[in-house]
């Protein structure tokens, strides 16, 4: 009966959101009398309204107004004045029927790939970043009935259009009718493929290119699962295919659609950002081959475009200070996201575990390991797709594939891929387009070899892809809990709901299954608090971490306002790192009074640690040091000095340092070029001290697993750091900080 | 044009929805000159001394024997071999003693007679003694504090002159150890 009953609530979660979309896409497509074909108004309308519920759950977020009844009555009245309006009576023509042979291709691969997709997007959520972050940020929007200020989670800083989706959903079913809300979009991806090539007469194209996208494992899995890679695919093409109609028609209506469709884009990814210029581009191109106004379609398609990407900007720029976080940390600098983190993110995105770009064209198609998934071997023929420039429809698609295939320059996992891949199947498809027996073959190996059992003995034992399904799972006959039971994500998140209490904060290094707990979790390379928490707890264990290098500034004696010590060198994949700094008259530290004002440049928000007395603090740069970086105290009065101290670390020997002054008249000289340096080897532990650290930020919990640097010594030495064990779990460990 | 208008009005409305709440809630702006924070004490920090031993009976003991110890009979002690090792880690390197407590087995004695126990501490010899009688012992000498450091683990070991040989199957024993480690 349970069981049953959480079936329904997933279920009807996730028609419900399918619903109201569908009825605010279909309400505005009727609204702009646009005619498409009857299977193009109701896969636009999905698509159209899915953009319009994402931006109005993104108002009742900011309103704090996420509440599941104001969903329930405000979806209700929506899909209710749909129906008033007549919005489920068919209108358009029918496309001419399906050839005989390709309609049973399709509806052959399709069901049977239909019912596999379907037990897994049912099954409860386990993949990595949908239990991390698509749905442990919607999480705590459903917890907090809006927006909280999250500061310490990069994913939350994204555009999540889609997850404004999934939130409605998640009301409802959880995690599973949020799979289910991005399973839609993938439907209605392969339709619009099938639609189409129906357009443009190409029926048989249509069914392959359909099925080659549709079996293709790495769309097969990210599309049933909480991610938003397909769904992202789907908002493309409706827009390449929009603008396509826009140029048959010209009907400036559809700039309307062709605008949201181009401002939701950014608003579920940034990288789909390039959807703006390209429906931008290819208006005003046209347009001006056609020599008609370009001005006043540009300016409707880019404000439209602009309402559903300022929101999301508006929301990081306050959040976290910078409206493209946690990306461009360097043109906006914040306390929220280093600059280190940006560049260590991008360089290993260009690369993951690839030794030569060479490996990609196998690894993406085959293999899979390395790239994180394989869209099929089917798409090594990929360079045929090229045969396809002979028609112009073959040109269009290969353009906007290309397009929207740029980003994957960004990143070289394989989902990255998604949104060319529709581009590449009908172009592939069309070039092959006059030898239907040689496309029915392809469809049927492209099928077969992408049929779960059947990839596992082609791609590599660690490809991500789907594995099995298990339908006792989906339709929780298993219980949820024990067939998630294992994940490692999905036990960290149980044992933090067990043993921490709900207003506790908890340190980890391991991104746990957020989606799954309550407890406010700060991941350590997800925000600029975490990191340095992290370094924090890796400066006992590592010597070049600690305050070993005194370097000695030695003066004549003079009075001074300000002192500054200033960076000298350039120094790459390092960072200059201060953990004190004290300055000294005739021998004599002289203590830090409250009238002095400390800053620095970069990161002026951290300048505290370098004047804290711990020896597990310290300022770092973030970002490579660079000549004019400097520390600064303030006196606030002309103070005697003859000496200053820097105390830093082994990691930034490379950097060199200077020290300036301002004197009383206002003018800055330098009081000496380079110190005199001196080792001071650390005596005693620091493991007590960096836990004490931990405890004044409010966080009282250590979540570590054996893989985590430094496991060993949390475990051994726990007594050292003030440790207690709270919970052990598998290779995981729950500490308190007493 | 109309359509023109109305998605002007749209775009100033959202934005308008979007920022005013957030405004309201978050006004904050960020110094960039900061007063000196409280001072920390270094001092304050006092592991518990036991941090610095290891119990034979301890569940995390194994984690730090390295060799020449034996599995423990459900007994606070655990016998040992020819070499028994371990690493501890200290919270501080100077004024550190190291204490061992052990027992030499009467009936062993009988076969082995005195022992000669020699203690190192990261490979140097801190003592040599010679143990003439059975019964429980207690071993304690202050470590020169440049042979420790307190970010890496220092290995203690006992070297033990003569073992005991089990008549029944042949097995070598050492000496009964209770615990090891360092103290403050």
């Amino acid at each position: 009966m349970h069981a049953a009953l959480t079936v329904l609530a997933i279920l009807f979660g996730w028609l419900f959101t399918v619903a109201t979309a569908w009825a605010l896409g279909t309400l505005l497509l009727r609204k702009l009398s646009l005619s498409f074909y009857r299977w193009e108004e109701r896969l636009f309308a999905f698509v159209i309204g899915a953009a319009l519920l994402s931006a109005i759950v993104f108002e009742l977020c900011v309103a704090q107004l996420a509440w599941k009844p104001l969903f329930l009555v405000l979806g209700l009245a929506i899909i209710f004045y749909a129906l008033r309006s007549g919005a489920h009576h068919l209108r358009g023509d029918e496309f001419p029927p399906l050839p005989l042979r390709w309609r049973w291709v399709f509806l052959v691969v399709f069901s049977a790939f239909t019912i596999l997709y379907l037990m897994n997007a049912l099954e409860p959520e386990s993949s990595p970043d949908g239990m991390s972050y698509h749905l442990g940020v919607v999480a705590k929007y459903q917890r907090t009935h809006g927006f909280p200020r999250i500061t310490t989670d990069i994913y939350a800083s994204l555009s999540e259009g889609i997850e404004m989706l999934f939130l409605w959903a998640f009301e409802y079913g959880r995690h599973s009718a949020a799979a289910l809300v991005h399973f839609a979009f993938f439907i209605v991806l392969i339709f619009l493929i099938l639609s189409y090539a129906r357009r443009i007469g190409r029926p048989g194209v249509g069914v392959a290119a359909a099925i080659f996208t549709y079996a293709s494992p790495v769309v097969g899995l990210d599309g049933t699962i909480a991610y938003i890679d397909v769904g992202i695919t789907a908002v493309l093409f409706a827009l390449f295919y929009l603008l396509q109609i826009w140029d048959q028609d010209r009907n400036p209506q559809l700039l309307i659609p062709i605008g949201i469709l181009a401002g939701f884009s950014y608003a579920v990814k940034y990288t789909a950002f390039i959807a703006v210029p390209y429906a931008l581009c290819f208006i005003a191109w046209k347009s001006w081959r056609a020599r008609k106004p370009i001005l006043r379609p540009l300016l409707v398609v880019s404000m439209l475009a602009l309402v559903f990407i300022l929101p999301w900007m508006v929301k990081s720029w306050i959040e976290v200070a910078n409206p493209f976080s946690p990306f461009a940390n360097r043109i906006f600098p914040n306390p929220y996201v280093h600059i280190s983190f940006e560049d260590t993110y991008r360089q290993y995105m260009r690369v993951y575990a690839l030794t030569s770009y060479w490996q990609i064209p196998w690894q993406v198609t085959v293999r899979g390991d390395l790239t994180t998934g394989l869209i099929g071997p089917l798409f090594l023929l990929t360079p045929i797709a090229l045969l396809a420039l002979r028609f112009r429809e073959g040109r269009q698609l290969l353009l906007a594939g290309l397009v929207f295939g740029l980003p994957y320059a960004t990143n070289v996992g394989t989902r990255f891929l998604i949104p060319a891949i529709p581009f590449i199947s009908l172009s592939l498809a069309l070039a092959l387009s006059g030898l239907q027996w040689l496309l029915l073959v392809l469809v049927a190996a492209h099928a077969i070899s992408c049929w779960p059992n059947v990839v596992q003995r082609y791609c590599s034992p660690a490809a991500w892809r789907l594995v099995k399904v298990s339908p006792k799972a989906a339709l929780r006959i298993q219980p949820q809990d024990a067939y998630l039971k294992g994940n490692l994500g999905y036990d960290l998140a149980q044992m933090m709901e067990h043993f921490v209490p709900a207003d506790a904060k908890v340190y980890a290094f391991t991104q746990p299954g957020t989606a799954y707990t309550s407890r406010q979790v700060l991941v350590g390379y997800e925000g600029a608090l975490n990191e340095l928490l992290q370094d924090i707890l890796w400066t006992p264990m590592f010597r070049d971490f600690q305050p070993t290098r005194i370097l000695t500034f030695h003066f004549s004696s003079r009075e001074l306002r300000k002192v500054r010590v200033v960076q000298s060198a350039t120094v790459p994949e390092v960072q200059w790192s201060v953990s004190e700094l004290r300055v000294f008259a005739s021998g004599r530290e002289l203590p830090r009074v409250s009238e002095w004002r400390l800053t620095a440049h970069p990161n002026p928000w951290d300048v505290q640690l370098a004047f804290d007395n711990s020896a597990v603090t310290r300022w770092r740069s973030w970002q490579p040091p660079e000549p004019g970086m400097y520390l600064e105290i303030d006196f606030h009065r002309n103070q005697a000095l003859d000496s200053v101290v820097v105390e830093s670390s082994g990691d930034s020997s490379a950097t060199k340092i200077k020290l300036d002054g301002l004197a009383g008249d206002g003018k800055w000289t330098a009081l000496a070029a380079a110190p005199i340096e001196s080792l001071r080897p650390n005596r005693m532990s620091l493991r007590q001290a960096a836990t004490a650290e931990l405890k004044a930020r409010g966080v009282r919990y250590l979540l570590i697993t054996d893989d985590n640097i430094g496991a060993n010594d949390f475990r051994s030495y726990a007594k050292l750091w003030g440790l207690k064990t709270v919970a052990e779990q598998g290779t995981a460990r729950l500490y308190y900080i007493e | 044009m109309p359509v023109f208008g109305a998605v002007i009005i749209v775009l100033l409305t959202r934005i308008s929805l979007a920022i005013l709440p957030l405004l309201l809630c978050s006004c904050d702006r960020l110094p960039e000159t900061y007063p000196p924070p409280q001072q920390r004490q270094p001092q304050a920090f006092t592991p518990d001394p036991a941090a610095m031993m290891v119990e034979m009976n301890d569940p995390d003991a194994a984690q730090h024997i390295v060799k020449d110890i034996y599995e423990p009979m459900s007994s606070s002690w655990r016998w040992t071999a020819k070499q028994p090792t371990v690493r501890v880690l200290v919270y501080a390197a100077d004024n550190v003693k190291l204490s061992v407590d052990f027992a030499i087995w009467d009936d062993g004695f009988k076969q082995t007679g005195p022992l000669e126990l020699s203690f190192f501490v990261n490979g140097h010899l801190l003592d040599k003694v010679k143990y003439a009688t059975p019964g429980y012992k207690h071993f304690e000498k202050t470590v020169p504090a440049g042979w420790l450091s307190s970010d890496t683990e220092s290995t203690i070991s006992i070297d033990v002159d003569k073992l005991y040989v089990s008549p029944q199957d042949g097995v070598k024993f050492g000496i009964i150890l209770t615990r090891v480690g360092f103290l403050r």
